[in-house]
């Protein structure tokens, strides 16, 4: 007798075997440089301006070198020149003028490698150098003017309370409000470039047929790719095929970036008539893409002598580079986490991104929220010393609670779990205990522990979605199988692995049951980019309505067989057995209507309100809450940093698959310890001097503190599984400021700049910034606050240690290798 | 890249049969970690590569011997750094291997070839548009008025300031190795400290070995000082990483003062730089953290640092100082 398939033991919750893991671990996997040639393929190469800022005079090619069978594609040879994104202001390939050193001039194909690279140093591009204006604050005051009127790509500014007016009211509105109270506390903090370093650079093969344009690579949002062909090359949607390959990590670096590598290399393969494979090696890769963009925030708070948080303003300034790529949303976002995870009666922050001649910047892991968190998050770690009181209780005096409102005045309704990330941070890590007993000194090491407080909108800002309109669909596929098609692409986060949870659970049916099909734009709906947390929480809402349609009507089916033949036998049809199993009844259904799909589209919660004009009302349908607390040693003679345990209390909703969302957790802090101690992009002259990852420093396993993730469950109504929140970047968000907490109360050296590197900390010891003296800290930790004080206090520690010294390595390296057992390829898995 | 011939002998003998035919662009393969790297940068062009990878007399290496260490040129640094002896008699050598690179690049870098690894000056592997005279001789030092964080301290000319960057020399400097050579003309011994040679005003000659020399083994002579010894080195994560500064010490005491001293230091100079300053302090002196620190101090008295490594002077002295109190435990075990 066929029975349906049991009800799975509920799939959501549980971490079940990574649907990639297999492939990627037994190296079958295909990135996109392990596809197999093509007939006829050949190597496609760019010609890039050595120089950040000039007027190109024109491109001469070395008449000795044999160009018989190099394929040349300049500026003329693009129908339309401009990478379809936002602003459209960038051109596909530099024509006239030069805006940033490696902006893309010349591209050049061949069959034979060795002779393409040979062809790269015959092209010689005649520029006339301009001075370039390589720093923000220069390109604000605009005395050379390199984008639009004024250098400034977008303005933002967002009002609450007494600052609600028009502009010139309001800046004064907020200045005497900041003047009526009893603590005020001015600052500036500022934050610098960071390069995604994915572990696969980026890479597109691209080839033209009857059926029209193809580009199959390492691709975040092939829908962006799409767009970007449209505009290029005049194509209808349907000729344009754009197709993920196995992608290893993204970090936003290749959400936007490979459609302009995507248009170089389908121009290629548009002019040779051959298929083009353009692979860019790591150099280039750093060179040329994308990166975090640099920020500085200047922070005015005033607030009562108890705590109280009151106004509120900031001035953030980021640097865009060249072109404008993402930097209005990015700022959008910084300026919308501006405020932090706090009420505050009266805000007013002013948020501009500006052009310089540096490679554009974009999206990155976190998007503008780490540049503004680092800085209030500093900002309140100041104003506590101010009070004398512990940041800790300052934070959770103040952090948001249900019924408060944000900056943009959204009142928080549901899933609001900043109280309770703090308190479980604080247990969890025996915070107050090390607060209280002061900075730890044995020998020359110093041990201090410090937290930050932060809250992550998840999915799109404002009306992204309602805009966006995101779909997904789920066919029926013989035997009862379901199969998703999707343009929210797994690049190593997990997408295919959580989506194939929710749609199992959705329908009632086991896991092996759901198929993913490889995303490409002329087979999967456009869900919208993989972008701002917003898979899982989005797209995944709608993807367990439409398995949960798909089955039912699998199950009416049945029904439908089981009825007459109940009635006909005279038994009552609720205890009958079904006459068909849920693949008969499947099946039946689908030789009846040829195709069974369910195809759903996305609407915002109805409550969800935003004035894009005003910027206000609801920014996000719902945020992420997390608290970190950072544990580190400072060895007071070299300045190393060791961060030797790691806590984070992160709101999550709800964990569809634990591991890999403690995984997204753990991999996010590292990236964010990263940011904070080590990673360093290193310019002259608007070049990168340290492009490769000898010398572009991130953390290896080895540098990995043990972390302990809570995971806080705090559903929101709305999302799939029972309530799931986006969590991809907002553990980015914390890391570095409860680092840069941690160290200042090991070492009271407080940290206003990133990154914190030894000799930056050895700078700032030395008493070129004399730290302010906090109070409600042991004498102890006094005695380090200067360069005498520090030499003092070092010679007496020297004195006093005795023969116990340690016997090698650096201290802590015990607890950090058991940290690296726990946290090994933490960032690589996503 | 471009192409080039490949050439696989058999003996030492066929070897340098085939380098004697070669002319400038041929260069002998091991490991390859560093020659394809710096193909890849346009560094190096061979003509014709030599690949000695399969002369297997010259991967064995021994150290238990009386009078000295050998290590033939193409023992694995993999190899060599598990090895027990070493770790226990001469630690210093074995972190050296330790702390160096990854155990990927270990498993297949020779020790042999490990002392040639050019520098990581940044002009010096970026190259064109930033000029530098190791690459392209006579062409300038963007280093001069660039970003001098790696650049050296010790032992630079207004030619070049590029870091010697390897830790395995720096460790073999300071126990008096010494590398043979074959070529056309016979075999010779080289001692390490004459091996590699200071910029000048020719910084693309990099050590004293003729184009057509291929080293064959390392000796190192035994030393009362080595399990008194380590290999200190500081960086800017915790593994895989290039030394920002690094120390090699050994010392022996005896009657609670130091008896024989050997530092070297790595990251700071732009050849395996022993300090006889250093050395000299120590000598007959109680070993304390004063008297170390007296020592770091002198090794450095001569430093002249530029912008961004100014930081190494104190950096790199105390660096001396901690390998010295680690170096004294180790040598007052029993």
């Amino acid at each position: 007798m066929a029975t349906s398939p049991p009800a799975s033991a509920s799939a959501v919750g549980s971490s079940v075997p990574r649907a990639d893991g297999p492939p990627k671990v037994t190296g079958a996997s295909r990135y996109v440089d392990d596809l197999p040639a093509m007939p006829g393929e050949i190597f496609g190469r760019t010609v890039r301006s050595p120089v950040p800022r000039g007027i190109l005079r024109g491109v001469r090619f070395d008449p000795a070198f044999d160009w018989s069978d190099v394929t040349v594609v300049l500026a003329e040879d693009v129908p339309v020149n401009v990478v379809a994104l936002i602003l459209d202001d960038q051109p596909i390939l530099g024509t006239g003028k030069v805006n940033h050193a490696y902006e893309p001039i010349v591209l050049l194909g061949c069959a034979d490698r060795l002779k393409l690279s040979r062809a790269l140093q015959a092209v010689t591009l005649d520029i006339d150098p301009l001075p370039p204006v390589l720093d923000m604050r220069a390109a604000l005051e605009g005395e050379e003017i390199l984008w639009g009127t004024d250098n400034v790509i977008k303005r933002y500014l967002i009002t609450k309370g007494c600052a609600d007016a028009e502009r010139e009211r309001s800046e004064a509105a907020i200045d005497a409000a900041l003047a009526r109270c009893e603590v005020v506390v001015t600052g500036t903090y500022a934050s610098h470039h960071q390069e995604q370093l994915y572990i696969e650079p980026q890479g597109v093969i691209a080839w033209w047929d009857e059926a029209g344009a193809h580009a199959t690579g390492s691709i975040q949002c092939p829908f962006y790719v799409q767009k970007a062909f449209l505009k290029a090359f005049g194509l209808p949607a349907d000729r344009i095929h754009i197709t993920q390959s196995v992608t290893g990590g993204g970090f936003g670096g290749k959400e936007e970036y490979p459609s302009i590598i995507a248009l170089h290399a389908a121009l290629l393969a548009r002019k040779s008539g051959r298929p083009v494979r353009m692979i860019y090696d790591r150099t280039e890769d750093i060179e040329a893409t994308t990166k975090r963009h640099p920020a500085s925030c200047e922070i005015t708070s005033g607030c009562d002598r108890d705590g109280t948080l009151r106004a509120l303003k900031i001035r953030v300034l980021m640097d865009g580079g060249a072109y404008a790529t993402l930097s209005q949303v990015v700022l959008s976002r910084g300026a919308l986490h501006a405020s932090g995870a706090y009420r505050w009666d009266d805000v007013w922050i002013e948020a501009t991104a500006v052009a310089t001649n540096t490679p554009p910047n974009g999206a990155f892991r976190g998007f503008g929220a780490p540049q503004t968190i680092w800085a209030i998050e500093r900002h309140l770690d100041r104003v506590a010393g101010e009070l004398g009181c512990d940041p800790l209780d300052l934070k959770a005096k103040n952090v948001l609670r249900p019924g408060d409102s944000t900056a943009t005045g959204q009142v928080l309704r549901e899933s609001v779990a900043g109280e309770e990330c703090i308190a479980k941070a604080i247990a969890a890590s025996g915070y107050r205990q090390k607060r209280a007993a002061g900075p730890v000194v044995r020998g020359r090491v110093a041990r201090g522990i410090g937290l930050s407080v932060f809250m992550h909108g998840a999915g799109f800002t404002g009306s992204g979605e309602r805009y966006y309109k995101g779909k997904i669909a789920v066919d029926l596929a013989p035997g009862g199988r379901l199969r998703i098609r999707t343009a929210s692409t797994d690049i190593g986060q997990g997408t295919e692995t959580v989506f194939r949870q929710i749609a199992a659970d959705a329908a009632g049916l086991p896991l092996d049951r759901v198929e993913f099909e490889v995303p490409c734009t002329t087979t999967v709906p456009d869900s919208g980019p993989t972008v701002a947390s917003r898979t899982v929480m989005v797209v995944g809402s709608i993807l367990e309505a439409a398995a949960r349609e798909l089955a039912s009507r699998v199950r009416e089916e049945q029904e439908a067989a089981r009825q007459p033949r109940a009635a006909q036998e005279g038994q009552a049809s609720s205890a009958a057995p079904p006459a068909l199993s849920f693949e008969e009844a499947a099946d039946r259904l689908l030789a009846r209507e040829g195709k069974v799909t369910s195809l759903k589209q996305y609407e915002p919660p109805s409550y969800v309100r935003w004035d894009d004009e005003a910027y206000k009302g609801d920014a996000y349908p719902c945020f992420g809450w997390a608290c970190d607390v950072a544990e580190v040693e400072v060895d007071l003679d070299t300045f190393e940093v060791t961060v030797v345990d790691f806590w984070s209390a992160a709101d999550v909703g709800k964990a569809i698959h634990p591991v890999m969302c403690k995984g997204q957790i753990e991999g996010g802090s590292l990236q964010a310890i990263g940011w904070a101690l080590s990673e360093e992009i290193v310019w002259q002259g608007g070049k990168i001097r340290n492009p490769r990852m000898t010398n572009y420093i991130i953390p290896t396993s080895l540098d990995a503190p043990p972390f302990h993730v809570v995971l806080v469950e705090a559903p929101f109504p709305f999302g799939p599984g029972g309530g799931a929140k986006g969590i991809g970047e907002m553990p980015m968000d914390g890391g570095a400021p409860a680092v840069a907490a941690a160290v200042e109360h090991a070492t009271g050296i407080a940290a206003r700049a990133l990154p914190l590197t030894p000799e930056r900390l050895f700078e700032a010891a030395r008493g070129a910034e004399a730290p302010r003296t906090a109070a409600g800290r042991g004498e102890r930790a006094r005695r380090y606050r200067s360069s005498s004080t520090v030499r003092r206090a070092r010679s007496i520690c020297r004195r006093s240690r005795g023969c116990s010294m340690r016997s090698g390595g650096r201290s802590g390296s015990r607890a950090r290798r058991r940290g690296a057992r726990r946290a090994s390829a933490a960032r690589a898995r996503c | 890249m471009q192409s080039f011939t490949y050439i696989r002998p058999s003996t030492p003998a066929e070897a340098i049969a085939a380098m004697a035919g070669g002319g400038p662009g041929t260069r002998f393969l091991a490991g390859g970690t560093t020659l394809y790297d710096l193909m890849k940068l346009g560094v190096e062009g061979p003509l014709r590569v030599i690949d000695i990878t399969r002369l297997d007399a010259l991967a064995r290496f021994d150290t238990s011997g009386p009078h000295e260490l050998v290590f033939g040129a193409l023992a694995r640094m993999s190899d060599v750094a598990a090895d027990r002896r070493l770790k226990e008699d001469y630690p210093a050598l074995s972190e050296a291997m330790w702390k160096a690179a990854s155990q990927q690049l270990r498993n297949m870098a020779r020790v042999g070839g490990n002392l040639l690894q050019r520098t990581r000056c940044a002009y010096f592997r970026g190259g064109a548009p930033f000029a530098c005279n190791k690459r392209e001789p006579g062409s300038g030092c963007a280093a001069r008025d660039g970003m001098d964080r790696g650049n050296a301290l010790l032992g630079a000319s207004d030619a070049c300031a590029a870091v010697y960057p390897g830790d395995w020399a720096v460790a073999l400097v300071a126990f008096d190795a010494v590398v043979d050579t074959l070529s056309p003309r016979g075999e010779r011994s080289i001692p390490l400290a004459e091996l590699h040679r200071e910029p000048g005003s020719t910084p693309e000659v990099e050590t004293t070995l003729a184009p057509d020399e291929l080293i064959v083994r390392i000796r190192v002579p035994r030393s009362g000082a080595g399990r008194g010894s380590t290999y200190h080195k500081i960086r800017d994560r915790e593994s895989y990483a290039f030394a920002l500064t690094s120390a090699a010490v050994a010392v022996r005491l005896s009657a609670g003062v130091v008896a024989e001293a050997r530092v070297a230091l790595g990251g700071v100079a732009t050849r395996p730089w022993r300090s006889p300053e250093a050395e000299n302090v120590l000598l007959g002196q109680p070993l304390t953290e004063d008297v170390a620190q007296s020592a770091g101090q002198a090794a450095f008295a001569a430093a002249s640092p530029g912008v961004h490594n100014a930081f190494k002077v104190e950096l790199g002295a105390q660096t001396i100082t901690d390998a010295l109190m680690i170096a004294r435990q180790r040598a007052e075990q029993p």
